[in-house]
């Protein structure tokens, strides 16, 4: 995981069409890196890059990035080159206060690794002050200086805050790096080409054993590998610089060759405070990095749901083709009647028993000679038989709820070629006193609409209907 | 065609037999989770029979028919009873009728039915239970028999009337399991039920429904978590949204600042409506139609006062969250100086919160005009700054998510998602007030909200879930 399959992998969650299958395969495939998000992503950006446009915008973004940083550290080296032969220019009448060299290689050092730790902390908000004070942050500033092209490129760049912040604390690392070394060369430099009388000064009441003390304590990390290193309380006491006087004292000309061993304190200083200790805080910027990209791979939109796609397996229920339209027909039918007359020449029951037929037939004050029992348990020869002795006006009841078959319509069809007419009544159950649902008879409406004989009749009950057929029967 | 013997050794297959306009297809819709099945009153509606496997990457554990129904079963009967044969010859029998009639189209819903019988599934035989029981199923029963393929029937209600012991007499004679389902209100414990009846039918078949019932408990956990992960990222985006509209006078006009609040307001709808269709894909309905008055927009809208206390939190509640919260803040500074502030900051905190709370009640997020000293000048919103939006919007999306999960794949029509007053009551408690709210600060302070945080963002919404749906 770097920051390149990063933005890789935000680039490719723009543009994936992949199917869910082919990203279950995927899964499938590396089933090794399912308990490792990142590695899978990081698989997954490697097996789909081919899809992204060249120079992929991880590439512009990174030697965008690497290009200015690299122009910046060189700015910053001279800088501190510049600073280092400043620090230490020595005309030959006053000598070099080591003090300001002390600050800029040790104090400034540390008290920027501090901001820098600091802001590491700090490095997941997204409104972090200390990052933005950073140098490396202006970064950004002169990437809007470039040409238009990589400006318009680079602004399909989304990095999430957290990587950013880490991105500027990182580089700023390297530009105070560059800076530290531009310090050390101009010291080694300096010392090469310039016979140097260092000494210290101070207006503070600081005495030669309390420097030495102090000196001792910077020096812990290389006094007993390098005691030349450490300079004495000897060199100390020759090397102090009094502002009373105006030109170099007796004893500091005696000792001048001494006054030169500063420079070996100050490079020993150069190299841990301004660069060793830099040098860790960058390794621990990169760690940071690492964890923030890792964490920022599974921030990315879509990243989830695609690492959801590789490792649950792909259930599916439902069918595997389309299903064929279903048109719905007309409800209307044009042989509708909604009152029964009194009498019929039969009354049939489709699946309906001739026991109950009779009972049906009372309760709405219909008369007929024959009843029959149709369909339901019967023999197609005995429903043969009863159209056989069919004639006149045939009343047919059935079952509103139970839909229309085929087979009920081969019985109408037979029927219908026999009699004169037939009126098919459909009734509700005994428990709802035979009426029936409108839904159900608009069901046997529609598949008579389909049969489409003139000599059938449906029968629509309704509350003035139920009056009519008594006033029938009362007549 | 495989063998009877070949067909043994495949996965566990069941069709879903019987009359016209019994609810073959509702069930089939609700086993199979599939909303776009057609299902109607009108009888003939299937023509075809359907399959609808239940996959797992590619592999069939078992695989649903629906079928057209019965439409000449006596025929059908009287033509197999024409060849007098043997108990263990009667299957060749209706194998010989589906070779001779596959032509007919007298015969096209038999024989469509018939099929994934003879080619070895299992038949589930649906009736209606709460409509009477009649001889002329008795046909088609007999037709089942003489294939021979283990059986059981399932009993209906399509309406309230209840018919069912006539039913389990009935069918007792023809099959060797009845049972119970209604597939417009189903839950994974009967889903679950049905299935293990079906894992009974044959004991080669067990296993094999048995792992199928294991996957659709598992399906049912993935389907709450990807509701929830989706739950999560629609309050976080909402939350941290920022609008910004750029202007060029002096300074921004009243329209260019209802613009930009109606942009902001636009693209918070945007987000609800978005995650409500990924919810709704998630749980397979995507054919699912809504009634939009019923999640309402225009007479109640996601801003107005009355959504607040439907579903966010009442004035009193926020009162109560924001006091404990600024209190938590406030109590951290008091540790800091080892309690010498005498919970001083405890104090403060919770009059700051809850006086925060009171002042904001109706404010979502102030306008603000940015980029003056450099020259861009812009009008920002964002992000949402009341502290009961984030509590509206997750209860919509709650409520909205658990009528989704709770509906049966049969039911057809234009689903009314009513609101109820009640309902934050069944989800949200102090204790899941003081997690949310921990979050929900992070969101609104416009951080960068690290993936664990989401994470466990959407363990809290699962859990709630979890608890609402019947799954």
């Amino acid at each position: 995981m770097n920051l390149k399959s990063y933005l890789d992998l935000a680039e490719l969650l723009d543009i994936d069409t992949s199917s869910r299958e082919e990203r279950r395969a995927f899964g499938l495939v590396n089933i090794v890196t399912k308990s490792k998000p990142g590695e899978q992503l990081s698989a997954w950006v490697r097996e789909n890059k081919i899809k992204l446009n060249k120079p992929a915008l991880s590439e512009t973004f990174s030697s965008t990035l690497y290009s200015v940083t690299l122009i910046l550290a060189t700015i910053v080296f001279i800088l501190g080159f510049l600073s280092g032969v400043g620090l230490l220019s020595y005309n030959g009448h006053e000598p070099v206060n080591v003090i300001y060299f002390i600050a800029m290689v040790v104090f400034l050092p540390l008290f920027t690794i501090t901001l820098t730790l600091f802001s590491m902390f700090r490095a997941n908000s997204s409104q972090s002050m200390l990052v933005h004070i950073s140098p490396a942050f202006w970064m950004e500033k002169i990437l809007r200086l470039l040409p238009n092209k990589i400006e318009d490129d680079l602004k399909e760049v989304k990095i999430n805050p957290l990587l950013a912040n880490w991105i500027v604390i990182k580089r700023s690392q390297i530009i105070a790096l560059s800076f530290s070394f531009g310090l050390l060369l101009a010291l080694l430099g300096v010392v090469a080409t310039k016979d140097i009388a260092f000494a210290w000064s101070t207006t503070l009441s600081i005495g030669p054993e309390s420097f030495h003390h102090f000196l001792h304590t910077l020096a812990f990390p290389w006094r007993d590998v390098y005691p030349s290193a450490l300079p004495s309380v000897e060199l100390i006491e020759q090397s102090q610089y009094f502002r009373l006087g105006d030109k170099l004292s007796d004893e500091m000309i005696q000792n001048a060759s001494k006054l030169g061993e500063w420079w070996k304190f100050l490079a020993f200083a150069t190299l841990f405070y301004a660069i060793l200790l830099r040098f860790v805080v960058y390794l621990l910027s990169q760690v940071g990095l690492n964890r923030a990209i890792g964490r920022s791979f599974l921030m990315l939109d879509g990243a989830k749901k695609l690492l959801n796609d590789m490792n649950e397996p792909i259930i599916s229920t439902h069918a595997n083709e389309n299903e064929q339209q279903f048109i719905q027909r007309s409800t209307a039918y044009d042989q509708m009647i909604h009152i029964l007359d009194a009498s019929y020449d039969a009354v049939q029951g489709w699946a309906i028993s001739e026991e109950n037929l009779s009972v049906i037939a009372d309760s709405m004050k219909v008369i007929s000679p024959k009843f029959f029992e149709a369909g339901g348990a019967n023999t197609l020869d005995e429903d043969m038989e009863i159209i056989h002795h069919s004639k006149g006006e045939v009343l047919l009841y059935v079952k509103s709820w139970e839909p229309p078959t085929m087979d009920f319509i081969d019985y109408l069809e037979a029927l219908a070629k026999r009699v004169d007419k037939v009126v098919v009544c459909p009734v509700g159950t005994m428990e709802d006193q035979y009426e029936t649902d409108t839904r159900e008879v608009n069901v046997w409406a529609r598949k008579l609409s389909m049969f489409g004989s003139k000599k059938v009749w449906l029968r629509i009950s309704s509350a003035k209907a139920l009056g009519r057929e008594a006033l029938n029967a009362e007549s | 065609m495989p063998s009877r013997r070949q067909t043994d050794f495949m996965h566990p297959k069941f069709a879903v037999v019987g009359h016209p306009n019994k609810g073959k297809s509702s069930i089939v819709s609700a086993l199979a989770m599939d909303d776009s099945v057609q299902i109607s009153d009108t009888p003939g509606t299937t023509t075809k029979k359907r399959s609808f496997p239940l996959k797992v990457d590619g592999e069939i554990l078992y695989e649903l028919f629906d079928t057209p129904g019965f439409q000449r079963a006596r025929r059908v009967l009287a033509w197999l009873e024409q060849h007098d044969v043997s108990a263990h010859k009667k299957y060749e029998v209706v194998q010989l009728f589906i070779n001779e009639h596959k032509d007919d189209p007298k015969f096209n819903d038999e024989i469509e039915l018939l099929e994934p019988i003879m080619n070895g599934a299992g038949i589930i035989y649906v009736v209606d239970g709460s409509k009477p029981y009649g001889e002329e199923y008795e046909a088609e029963m007999e037709i089942l028999r003489w294939t021979g393929q283990p059986s059981m029937a399932l009993i209906n209600h399509i309406d309230e009337s209840d018919y069912s012991e006539d039913w389990k007499r009935a069918l007792g004679y023809y099959f060797k399991m009845v049972r119970t389902f209604d597939p417009m209100n189903t839950s994974l414990e009967q889903h679950v039920s049905i299935l293990e009846s079906m894992a009974q039918l044959k004991e080669e078949w067990t296993a094999s429904v048995k792992a199928s019932i294991k996957l659709f408990e598992m399906y049912h956990e993935q389907m709450l978590e990807r509701s929830s992960a989706v739950i999560a990222k629609v309050i976080y985006t909402s939350v941290s949204l920022v609008e910004k509209l750029m202007f060029h006078d002096e300074d921004a006009t009243e329209d260019e600042k209802n613009r930009v609040e109606k942009q902001y307001k636009e693209k918070l709808r945007m987000l609800e409506r978005s995650a409500q269709k990924s919810i709704e894909a998630i749980w397979n309905h995507d054919h699912l139609q809504k009634e939009q008055q019923s999640l309402p927009f225009d007479g109640m809208d996601l801003f107005s006062e009355e959504t607040a206390s439907v579903f966010g939190l009442s004035r009193k509640e926020l009162l109560v969250t924001a006091t404990a919260s600024g209190a938590a803040t406030g109590a951290g500074v008091d540790l800091l100086f080892a309690g010498s502030t005498f919970l001083l900051g405890a104090g403060i905190g919770a009059v700051i919160g809850g006086a925060g709370a009171f002042f904001a009640f109706n404010e979502l997020s102030e306008i603000k005009v940015l980029g003056q000293t450099l020259g861009k000048r812009y009008l920002e919103m964002g992000p949402m700054e009341n502290k009961n939006f984030p509590y509206i919007l997750l209860g919509r999306t709650i409520y909205h998510t658990t009528q989704v999960a709770n509906r049966s794949h049969a039911v057809r029509g234009v689903a009314e998602f009513a609101m109820d007053s009640t309902f934050k009551e069944k989800w949200l408690n102090d204790d899941l007030r003081k997690s949310l709210e921990r979050y929900h600060k992070k969101f609104r302070s416009g951080k960068e909200v690290e993936a664990e945080e989401l994470v466990e963002y959407e363990a809290l919404i699962r859990e709630v879930l979890k608890h609402l749906t019947n799954v």
